[in-house]
């Protein structure tokens, strides 16, 4: 299993990954735990960076402290939300959270005004829509046999996730 | 054991566990969620996709605010006190005001 128990943050300013295009070892899913606190706890800074860029103009620098504060915010906000959405799935007693769980669990926690590109964005991922734009920007993914997958129509989980946009009773 | 499907591939490296160069990497995703309670056992395919979009519109908002703290110091230096700033200024990141104030 992963290793679930919070590390301690003892690494002080340890290495920053650098070029950051997620080693496959990464990606293993249960497969190779406690390679390093930094890939545990955050997501990749190069990532996080590029999308600060998108929200500032051009001429903006990033320091890399700010850089650092924003990869240990998004953490928390993962945290925080999943946290909300769990508590209905024990609430419920159910044991999977989905995507209807965590646009609820945004909605209770003010991000409502994220719920609305967020359907959008499951909407177009349904389609393959947007998937396939980014891989085409991408270019170098030898995916195209994978997206095939991603159009099959049995979206169970999908579906059950836009019911909670259909019925906005909450 | 989770469901094996559409998206698993995904999870499972099939993409590189990404969904595209500009997007987050769904496996790290997951795992933070694991990690944020003990409650948290199973979580569905599409979590980490929604999550994936989810951080991206909350990485350019505190930025975007951030970046309202940075001018009004008379900087174009993003710092990480005006990530702290844009964190106090904002009822909605309260939950954050531990993170920054750690250090």
């Amino acid at each position: 299993m992963e290793d679930s128990s919070p590390a301690s943050p003892c690494g002080g300013g340890g290495s920053q990954e650098g070029g950051e295009q997620s080693p496959p070892s990464e990606v293993g899913g249960g497969g190779g735990g406690g390679a390093g606190r930094e890939q545990d706890r955050f997501l990749p800074i190069a990532n996080v960076t590029r999308i600060m860029k998108k929200g500032l103009p051009a001429n903006a620098k990033i320091a890399k402290e700010s850089k650092e504060a924003m990869q240990e915010c998004v953490s928390e906000f993962i945290s925080f939300v999943t946290s909300e959405a769990s508590h209905r799935c024990l609430n419920e007693k159910r044991k999977t959270i989905n995507g209807d769980d965590l646009l609820w669990a945004m909605t209770q926690l003010g991000f409502d005004n994220y719920v609305e590109p967020l359907k959008l964005f499951l909407q177009k991922y349904r389609e393959g829509g947007e998937g396939s734009a980014k891989r085409e920007a991408g270019g170098s993914h030898p995916a195209t046999s994978a997206m095939g997958e991603y159009q099959v129509p049995q979206q169970g989980s999908f579906t059950q996730g836009m019911n909670y946009l259909n019925s906005q009773a909450y | 054991m989770r469901q094996a499907g559409t998206y698993s591939s995904m999870l499972a490296g099939g993409m590189s566990g990404r969904t595209g160069p500009h997007s987050l990497p769904l496996a790290r995703i997951k795992r933070i969620m694991k990690q944020s309670s003990e409650e948290v056992k199973m979580i569905s395919g599409e979590a980490p996709i929604i999550f994936s979009k989810a951080c991206e519109l909350f990485i350019e908002e505190l930025a975007r605010r951030a970046w309202a703290a940075a001018l009004r110091g008379k900087r174009r230096t993003l710092l990480r006190e005006d990530v702290a700033a844009a964190i106090a200024n904002t009822d909605l990141f309260d939950f954050l005001l531990h993170v920054v104030q750690n250090k």
